[in-house]
């Protein structure tokens, strides 16, 4: 059965989740927050605190025997990979991880071409794609030949062409000068007016400021509204 | 008790090449044993064992498919007379298994040792240290290009191919798209670490000296010989029994 | 003051390219200062770095002219050993700086390259650790450091050398807040010792521990007016 969500229903939720690496000492200890469609919220937190980590987990890459993640009301156990991306968009922290094709333009299209949609359709998805994004011009240059941040748009598009209604952005400005920042905050914001919801994973405070609504940090294996 | 790595390198060669030229099914079982027994004593953890666990599909499928295409001897169970398990096949597979397991579980006998020393004992074994040293060095690198593989699989999933869904040369068409990222990974990666080898006057001249220096004790000496002696012992059977 | 760093008229393109990053570029640095080059991305800072310390052209190709001159040798008649034990650089990526588990492995590379004695190598390894207030690392595995502390190992590994002039490229970009500041700190201590440091960023507040700020932009350094 079917439940509307209103906008203030959790999109993703943690409930009590304790996660640790194998043997070592517990990342995650017995967490539960949840997140929202209609907010920007920000992870931070000391390197090797589990902010990766929070992210990985709530996007299904990883999982965990204790506790559970719900998306959109589900338990993310049962659902695959597949369609998870069809809901939320993972950005990895570094771009060239998820690219994968010789031009940017079949970079784009890559995955609806491959799973068997028409041509044109995924032809028109892709340019309407590029236009947004700005990377009007390097259709056909290399992903691994342009600039990073024009790199990063592209992962992006990659991503967006799945029309997500969540994004999970793991430290997004690495190797972004300040001009550069500013045009990322410039797509998130026109992200956030299409009402989709983000998590920006980062420990660039300037950045975090002026684009997060609501901020949390991990510590100690907890999290804390700050 | 600390050995030398190149006492530690010599068990490794003896059992290794034992797991090669044995074919007796029972001397496998006991090299194998003994295999377990020495990796046992250098290594403080058993979580290769876990690892195992989600091997023994695989095991038992390598066991099968030995055994259906080098059939041998009696006929242990056959379905509308396509033979699958014979005695002949079923021993293969197990030896293959068994060698392989030899040789994996006493190359762990080496974590024990820092590649900084592994390297020095090549060294005073007169290995060149360029090679030494860049075989070390793509080694560290083995779990980490492990890990882009991972993300880049993740990533090809999270945008909407599903690889359950997909027929065998779809897949394997997929896994050759996820050899891109890798690939450049290791490319940019390598022109990295060259880099700063060269900025650190790595390969200056043609020797180098080594802070740490590796000195053979009696109790080295001791287990060398007793290894290569073992070795030399069963191989020579082997040969005399013809 | 004299000067340490030197180049007058340096042009340079990668093979590929046709325009020049680096073009016409002029620049002195001093003994013991800290100068910071602010610049933005594919501005050509690492570049420039590669250039000073002599990466280009003994390591990466392409078309370089003019000259670049460390205690007043050009970069093309010296070899990387040479200004190895002159000047070290430190670059971004903490992974591909260090070879070894070990940090006392790590710290003993250079030096075993350039064939110094067990006693003198032991000695270098002492002495930094104290400059970098690392002493209580030395047996631990390079493996379980945060980034900043990585860092801080790459640079001792460059500094067991001992280098009188050092280029961190972007060092601080990939970590956070804690990292940022211990490196700082240790670059002014560097400075008390007497050596001369040049430091390039893309962000301002990376670099307010320099004394002097250019700002490279079109392949030449100019002297930095609040903005780029």
């Amino acid at each position: 059965m079917k439940k509307a969500y209103r906008d203030n229903e959790a999109f993703i939720e943690i409930k009590d989740l304790t996660f640790s690496y194998k043997k070592s000492s517990v990342i995650l200890n017995n967490v539960s927050i949840s997140f929202y469609k209609s907010e920007i919220t920000a992870i931070i937190g000391p390197n090797g605190s589990g902010k990766t980590t929070l992210g990985k987990l709530m996007s299904g890459i990883l999982s965990s025997e204790q506790g559970s993640v719900f998306l959109e009301g589900t338990n993310i156990k049962g659902i695959t990979l597949g369609n998870i991306g069809k809901k939320v968009g993972y950005l990895f922290q570094q771009p060239e991880r998820q690219l994968f094709n010789p031009t940017v333009k079949e970079e784009i299209g890559f995955a609806h071409l491959f799973m068997g949609e028409p041509k044109d359709k995924v032809d028109k998805k892709v340019s309407k794609i590029i236009e947004e994004l700005s990377l009007q011009g390097l259709e056909n240059s290399s992903p691994y030949k342009i600039s990073r941040g024009e790199r990063q748009r592209v992962a992006l598009a990659t991503i967006l062409i799945n029309e997500p209604s969540f994004l999970i952005l793991d430290e997004p400005t690495t190797g972004l000068d300040m001009i550069k920042k500013d045009k990322l905050s410039e797509i998130l914001k026109n992200l956030q007016q299409q009402n989709i919801g983000m998590v920006i994973i980062s420990h660039d405070k300037s950045f975090i400021k002026s684009n997060a609504d609501r901020t949390l940090e991990v510590s100690g294996g907890e999290i804390n509204e700050v | 008790m600390k050995f030398d790595p190149r006492t530690k390198l010599i068990m490794v060669f003896s059992l290794s090449t034992l797991a090669v030229f044995v074919i007796d099914i029972y001397l496998l079982l006991v090299v194998l044993l003994i295999s377990i027994v020495v990796s046992n004593y250098f290594k403080e953890n058993w979580d290769f064992l876990k690892r195992t666990k989600k091997f023994i599909t695989l095991l038992i499928g390598i066991v099968l498919i030995q055994s259906i295409f080098s059939p041998a001897g009696e006929i242990l169970l056959s379905i509308n007379h396509f033979t699958i398990l014979t005695t002949g096949g079923l021993a293969k597979g197990i030896r293959v298994i068994l060698r392989m397991l030899i040789i994996i579980i006493s190359a762990t006998i080496m974590t024990g040792s820092s590649p900084r020393e592994i390297i020095q004992a090549l060294i005073q074994w007169k290995v060149p240290y360029e090679i030494a040293f860049m075989v070390s060095l793509s080694i560290r690198f083995i779990p980490i290009l492990g890990e882009e593989a991972k993300d880049a699989f993740t990533a090809i999933q999270l945008r909407g191919v599903e690889i359950d869904k997909l027929n065998l040369t779809k897949r394997i068409k997929i896994y050759s798209y996820m050899f891109m990222p890798v690939l450049s990974g290791v490319i940019h990666r390598a022109k990295e670490l060259s880099t700063s080898l060269e900025a650190r006057a790595f390969r200056a001249y043609p020797d180098r000296s080594s802070y740490i220096k590796l000195e053979l004790a009696r109790k080295d000496y001791l287990i060398m010989f007793v290894s290569t002696l073992f070795t030399i012992s069963i191989l020579g059977i082997y040969i005399i029994m013809g | 003051m004299s000067i340490v760093i030197k180049t007058e008229g340096l042009t340079f393109s990668y093979s590929e390219q046709e325009h020049n990053i680096l073009d016409n570029l002029s620049m002195e640095v001093k003994k013991g200062e800290i100068l910071a080059i602010l610049g933005l991305s594919g501005s050509g800072k690492s570049t420039l770095c590669y250039c000073l310390s002599g990466i280009i052209p003994h390591v990466y190709s392409g078309k370089l002219s003019g000259e670049v001159r460390i205690d007043g040798h050009s970069t093309q008649e010296m070899d990387m050993t040479m200004i190895a034990t002159k000047l070290g650089i430190v670059f971004q990526n903490p992974e591909t700086q260090l070879f070894f588990p070990m940090v006392e492995s790590e710290l003993a590379f250079g030096p075993e390259n350039l064939c110094i004695d067990r006693d003198e190598i032991k000695k270098r390894i002492d002495l930094t650790l104290d400059l970098l207030n690392i002493k209580e690392k030395r047996n631990e595995k390079t493996g379980h450091l945060s980034g900043g502390q990585k860092q801080l190992i790459a640079l001792a590994s460059v500094l067991t050398l001992k280098p009188k002039i050092l280029i961190f490229d972007e060092v601080m970009s990939q970590i956070d807040e804690k990292g940022k500041n211990a490196i700082k700190d240790i670059i002014l201590q560097l400075k008390k010792e007497g050596k001369t440091v040049i430091m390039v960023s893309h962000n301002l507040d990376n670099i307010d521990i320099a004394d002097r700020i250019m700002t490279l932009k079109n392949g030449r350094l100019k002297r930095f007016e609040e903005s780029l």
